[in-house]
């Protein structure tokens, strides 16, 4: 796939897009931040992050239907604070697409 | 200082019960109008129980108001409560925020709060006076 966007740009969905999202962005920026990767997290809820253009999206395992086709790279996770199990769902998929 | 409440009950009937229980403590604090529990229940049957966060810990909330603001509340259950997660039910600890708007640095305390073990001091914390003080130590970093 094509060189990793630099900085890469992820959105952290939930339901309402301001609280458990925000839980789920300040674990995504630890594990990216682990893994060497730069990246813009935000957190955003779910029918925003359908109409918005990021590189990676981290959601929730409910919402993968909604969420699946709207960014190059879906990850989806359980525990919003658990982040060893975050960077085991995130790890692969970033180096199936070429981007670690 | 933002305002905590704390409040243990045997039990719930459901999740909505516990869910309105856990809001309404914000009520009680005066940091959510009386709206605000029903809000967090429909927040809940519109998208799912995505809010049970981490294993037995939901993060009960709903949409900024003009009534709200900042206030972090507790209800612990003796009996945990199904939400129908996947993967985190039971659920025990039901953490309430509401908020005037910006409540990044009251979330950012909550998360490392709860990477740090938050969720086991409030189980076991002696009395709900002792689950406010850790949630006060947890917001003053």
């Amino acid at each position: 796939m094509s060189d990793r966007p630099d900085p890469l740009k992820v959105l952290a969905v939930c339901g309402l897009g301001m609280g458990t999202s925000l839980i789920l962005r300040m674990t995504t920026e630890t594990v990216l931040a682990r893994l060497g990767v730069p990246a813009t997290v935000e957190n955003t809820d779910l029918s925003a992050a359908r109409s918005t253009q990021a590189d990676v999206i981290v959601g929730q395992g409910m919402h993968v239907d909604e969420l699946t086709g709207a960014a190059p790279v879906v990850v989806t996770v359980d525990d919003f604070i658990d982040e060893g199990a975050l960077e085991a769902r995130l790890r692969p998929a970033l180096e199936e697409a070429g981007w670690l | 200082m933002t305002p905590v409440a704390a409040a243990f009950a045997p039990s719930v009937a459901d999740w909505r019960e516990g869910t309105r229980a856990a809001a309404e403590l914000l009520v009680g604090l005066g940091t959510a109008g009386e709206d605000y529990p029903a809000a967090c229940v429909a927040g809940v049957e519109e998208h799912g129980p995505y809010i049970v966060l981490t294993r037995g810990v939901a993060l009960v909330h709903a949409q900024v108001e003009a009534s709200t603001r900042e206030g972090l509340a507790v209800l612990r259950l003796d009996t945990p409560v199904e939400f129908g997660h996947p993967t985190n039910d039971p659920v025990d600890v039901l953490l309430a925020f509401s908020s005037g708007g910006d409540h990044m640095a009251m979330i950012k305390a909550v998360a490392s709060g709860l990477g740090a073990g938050l969720a086991d001091r409030l189980r076991q914390a002696a009395d709900p006076a002792e689950a406010e003080r850790h949630l006060a130590e947890v917001l003053d970093g």
